[in-house]
Order: structure tokens, then sequence, then C-alpha cells
């Protein structure tokens, strides 16, 4: 790390910088050593700090053909031991789905920005949305369990950077870091404090190496990878396999394997949740958003409280897997639910089902604006009056 | 809720340097203890699109970092009024270049119709209006120290162009001034 980016992550220096440099600083300090992409809006900042940061610290930084090799390249550079990561946007975060399927079957961990711009398809690359919701639980095919970070400010960004490698590591599963074009790109006083972060490091293998199993979950069901040069006998494959790593289409071998592989993350949720309730304890309307929505309801939650009514914010941190019981217990006393999201109802859908039998309604933007606090405040204030 | 809040754009189109000027008060802003959200809209053709850079500046912490109420808009282009006059607060202050932005809708605001460009142009290049445009900003709003602006504009300024980007910022600071007495602009408070 060079001399301006130690101050920047020092104790108390507090600088103006952006959402993307907020993630790279996070990368680097978070021990990444290997950034493979492909430029584009409203990401590409990322990729351009990381190009001059990492050959500084050692690192390596390739610009590759496309958004496909790029994660290939990710992947790759994990598997020899090396903390990686991507940064993308749009059109390129389809593109790198089905390798992200990829790092899920093979569990190899890894970390994945999506800035989200408009679409669908080129859509509005300079301008912000929250579409990829879904995109990124089940974007890639067949069914996997994957981690998903949603931050909402510049200094949440370099946090949650922190913990997208560490939950990668000790996970052994890709994380993506999900935020909308308009914290990407916006630029906000911060102090950086990642002075007191241990990074979580691999499990690697050890002990005999005859015995050693590379699918083989042990008491956490995260199998130990096998470090090159270590001396253990491993294999890699996207096919489904067993708990030596060669392909099999054995109906036992293939039940266990995943059933290991989706209790996973179920069975680290206390590491993996995290999400945040403001003024939810008597709340009559509680609204439930991420991202820049979640800063404007945070406005709108301070104004309907200034007029006496009770009004919360419900916001997940960790979004997929989403923190449910946290939601059920953030809206226990809530009349009405309410979610400002730009986008036509993706999270709406998963609120409805959280909190099944309570009414919910979806506030939706997708005209590449964001969504204002006073719109919010309107609604919340109608919803809480009873209107 | 009702804080100490502050919103300034800077409208034009793409190349003109706005959001430059924008990060340049932002540093000062932050360098002199105020909390400060730096946001911006542009578009894919990035030269000669509609593109504003905007502040929201507080004491405390910026909840909503966007603009929603504007208490200062500098134009440097027509192509920026239909997106921001609605935005202003009435008493706005408000300062338009004459050469790029002619016209302006009225209503209620400081209005200071300068020559901004020209001041540039005059100086040796259109490209520093923006920090003519700067300099005018920070002497009619009093937003920001000026030794801090100084500052600001020297770190972002490549060595080339320090001299230039700092008569420009001086030249900013007096355009008013000049363009009163020498019957120049339109200064327009409060109509």
């Amino acid at each position: 790390m060079n001399a301006i980016d130690t101050a920047l992550t020092g104790k108390s220096a507090v600088k103006l910088i952006s959402g993307n440099h907020a993630c790279a600083l996070g990368a680097i300090a978070a021990g990444c050593r290997f950034f493979a992409g492909y430029p584009i809006t409203p990401s590409s900042e990322i990729a351009e700090r990381l190009a001059r940061r990492l050959p500084e610290v050692d690192g390596v930084f390739v610009q590759m053909e496309d958004e496909i090799a790029s994660m290939a390249a990710v992947i790759g550079a994990s598997m020899g031991g090396v903390k990686a990561m991507t940064a993308t946007s749009g059109p390129g975060f389809s593109l790198k789905q089905e390798n992200i399927g990829y790092a899920a079957g093979a569990e190899i961990p890894c970390v994945i920005v999506n800035v989200m711009r408009g679409g669908p398809s080129t859509g509005m690359p300079t301008r912000p949305s929250q579409a990829d919701i879904m995109q990124a639980r089940w974007g890639s095919h067949g069914d996997y369990p994957i981690i998903v970070l949603t931050p909402a400010s510049v200094s949440e960004i370099y946090s949650e950077t922190l913990r997208a490698f560490d939950l990668a590591e000790q996970c052994r599963s890709p994380v993506v870091l999900l935020y909308d074009q308009v914290i990407a790109q916006l630029s906000e006083t911060v102090a950086l404090d990642g002075a007191g972060h241990a990074s979580a490091t691999r499990k690697w293998a050890s002990g005999p190496r005859a015995a050693y199993q590379p699918y083989d979950g042990g008491s956490d069901a995260i199998p130990a990878m096998a470090r090159p040069g270590d001396g253990y006998r491993t294999h890699t494959t996207g096919l489904t396999h067993s708990e030596s790593g060669f392909p099999t289409q054995q109906p036992e071998a293939v039940t266990r394997n995943l059933s290991r592989l989706f209790s996973k993350l179920e069975r680290h949720r206390d590491l993996i949740d995290s999400s945040e309730a403001l003024h939810c304890d008597d709340a009559d309307v509680v609204i439930v958003a991420i991202g820049i929505s979640a800063r404007a309801a945070t406005r709108a939650v301070e104004q309907c409280r200034a007029q006496g009514l009770r009004v919360g914010l419900f916001r997940p941190i960790t979004f997929w897997p989403f923190p449910e019981k946290q939601l059920r217990q953030a809206a226990a006393k809530a009349r009405a639910v309410l979610v400002p999201e730009m986008n036509t109802g993706q999270l709406r859908l998963v609120v409805e089902r959280v909190l099944a039998g309570v009414a919910v309604e979806g506030l939706h933007l997708f005209s590449g604006e964001a969504i204002t606090p006073s719109d919010i405040a309107a609604r919340a204030t109608a919803l809480a009056r009873g209107a | 809720m009702q804080d100490a809040r502050i919103e300034i754009r800077i409208g034009g189109t793409g190349g003109q340097g706005l959001i430059l000027s924008a990060k340049i008060l932002a540093d000062a802003l932050a360098a002199g203890g105020k909390h400060v959200a730096q946001s911006q809209t542009y578009e894919p053709t990035s030269r000669g699109g509609y593109c504003n850079a905007d502040l929201v500046i507080s004491d405390g912490e910026v909840d909503f970092p966007i603009t929603t109420a504007l208490d200062q808009l500098v134009l440097l282009d027509r192509l920026a009024i239909k997106p921001s006059w609605p935005l202003l607060k009435p008493g706005a202050l408000v300062i338009a270049d004459t050469r790029l932005c002619p016209e302006l809708p009225a209503g209620n605001y400081r209005r200071y119709h300068l020559p901004l460009s020209r001041t540039a142009l005059e100086l040796g290049s259109e490209r520093v209006t923006n920090i003519v445009a700067l300099g005018a900003l920070v002497a009619l709003s009093n937003i920001c120290d000026r030794k801090r602006i100084e500052q600001a504009v020297r770190a972002e300024t490549p060595r080339g162009f320090l001299d230039l980007n700092m008569d420009a910022l001086k030249a900013g600071y007096a355009v008013h001034v000049q363009a009163a007495a020498g019957n120049n602009a339109e200064v327009n408070v409060g109509t």
C-alpha cells in the first residue's frame, strides 16, 4: 500500500473518496492480490485504481479479453492460493454468470463486484438501478448457494469489501458485492478504519496426505483446500463430484455432496448475517430497503418520526442468504411494510414471502433516478395514518 | 427533521470539467471539517451531453447524499436549466454564463449572469471556465475559505496548468465586480 492509501486507511484519517475507490482500498487491505476484469461503466474506477495499486503490493492486475475470461482467471488465481476479485456491471455480470456457478459448485473463494446500472441489456450505463438482486442470487444455472452483500455508503463499501473477502475464504464461496451506481460514484467524507481488521485465512489441507479428500466437508461442512505445492492430491471440476473431487453421477454421492453444499452457508449464518434496524421496535410501518434507497428511507424515517409517526427501517446488509429471522423480528409489530426499490419489485417479492400475511406495498422506480426521501415519506405517512 | 444542509449544483455539459470543480470544492470543504457528499449525473456520450456535479454539505453526517433542493446553482450550459430549475429553493443563488446560457427563466432568485467563459477565453483557454465559475461561486456564496479553495485547486492541478488555473480562480473571484462596473452583466438580485 502506498503512502496515500495508508493515510486514507489510518485510524482517524477523514478523506473524500468515491465508493468504487473505497472498494479498491478495501480489496488491497483485505489482502486481494489478483484482479482480472474488463472495464465497464459504472464499475471501471475499481479496475483503474487496482491497475495502479496492485503492482505496488506485488499483486497482479490483468485486463482480460472479456468478462467470461476474467471470471475464469479469478477462479484460477484463487485456486493458486491468492485472494482474487473482479468487478463489473450490467451485461458484464450476465457474462460472468456461468463461471460464478463454477466457483459456487467447485467451492472456489472469490469476490465479484457488481455495480448495478439500468437495464435490461445495455440499458442505462450511467444511471443507477437495483434490478440485479435476483440475478445475483439465481443468475447461474442449476441450484447453488451464494453470498451477496449490499452496502449503502462509501464507508460501508470499504467495510463490506473486507467482509466479502473474509466470508469467501471462511465459507469457500463466491461472494457478490452488490451496490448501485449512485453510491459507486458518490464521493463522501469517510474515516476508513480497517486498522484492527485481521483477514480471515483459508482452511488449507493438513494432516496425512493419503487420507486427504478434497471435498470432505469435515465437521463444519467446509472442505479444506489443497495448497499448490503442499503435495496433496486434488481434483477440481464443474461436473458433480464426490468427496474425492472426481466426477460422478452416482445418485447417493451427488445427493451427499450437494446437500453439504447447500447446508454450508446455513450452518454459518452467525458469520454471514448482517442487517440493521432503525426505530423498528415500536414501528407501525416498517420500510425495507437497500443501497441508496435505504439512505433515502433513513431520511424519510426521521421526517416521519418528527411528525410523531411510528415508522422504522430494516436494511439487509447481507442480502443473500436473506436475513429472514431479523426481518420478522423488526416487523413484529408492523401493520404495513413499504419496499422502495429501483426495480419493479424484486425485494418486495422476498419481503412478501418472509412476512406472509402482512400488507406489503412496493414503491418502485426504474427511470434511472434514485428514489427521494420525500417520495418515501409521503407513502410511509399515508400507511402510518391507515390510508 | 431540519439540519444545516446546503446543496449546490454545477450544471453544464460533459467535458467542461464540472465534476472536477465540484471535487475541488468538496475537497476544500472536507479539509475545513465539513461532511460532504459529491455526486454526478452524466450521459454515456461523455462529451457534449448534459452533466451535473452536485454537493450536499452538512456539519454532521449526510444521510441522503443526493440533491433535492438547491441552495446554489451554477449554469454553464442552457441544457442544465430544465433539469435544475425545479430543484431551486426560493432565494437560491444562481450564477449563469452569459454566452453559454443566455436566457434564464424568471423567479425569486439571486441571479448573476456573468461572462465566465469569456473571462476564461481572455485568460487563454475556454477550458478553465469551470475554475472561473468556481471562483465566482466562492466569492458570491462565501461557502468556502479562499485559502482552502486555492490549496484544493493547487492539489488537483497538473504543474503545467497551475498558473492558468490560479489566474482563472482569481478572475472568478472578481468577475461579478468587474461585470457590474463594466455593465457587462445582468446582476439581478431578488427578482
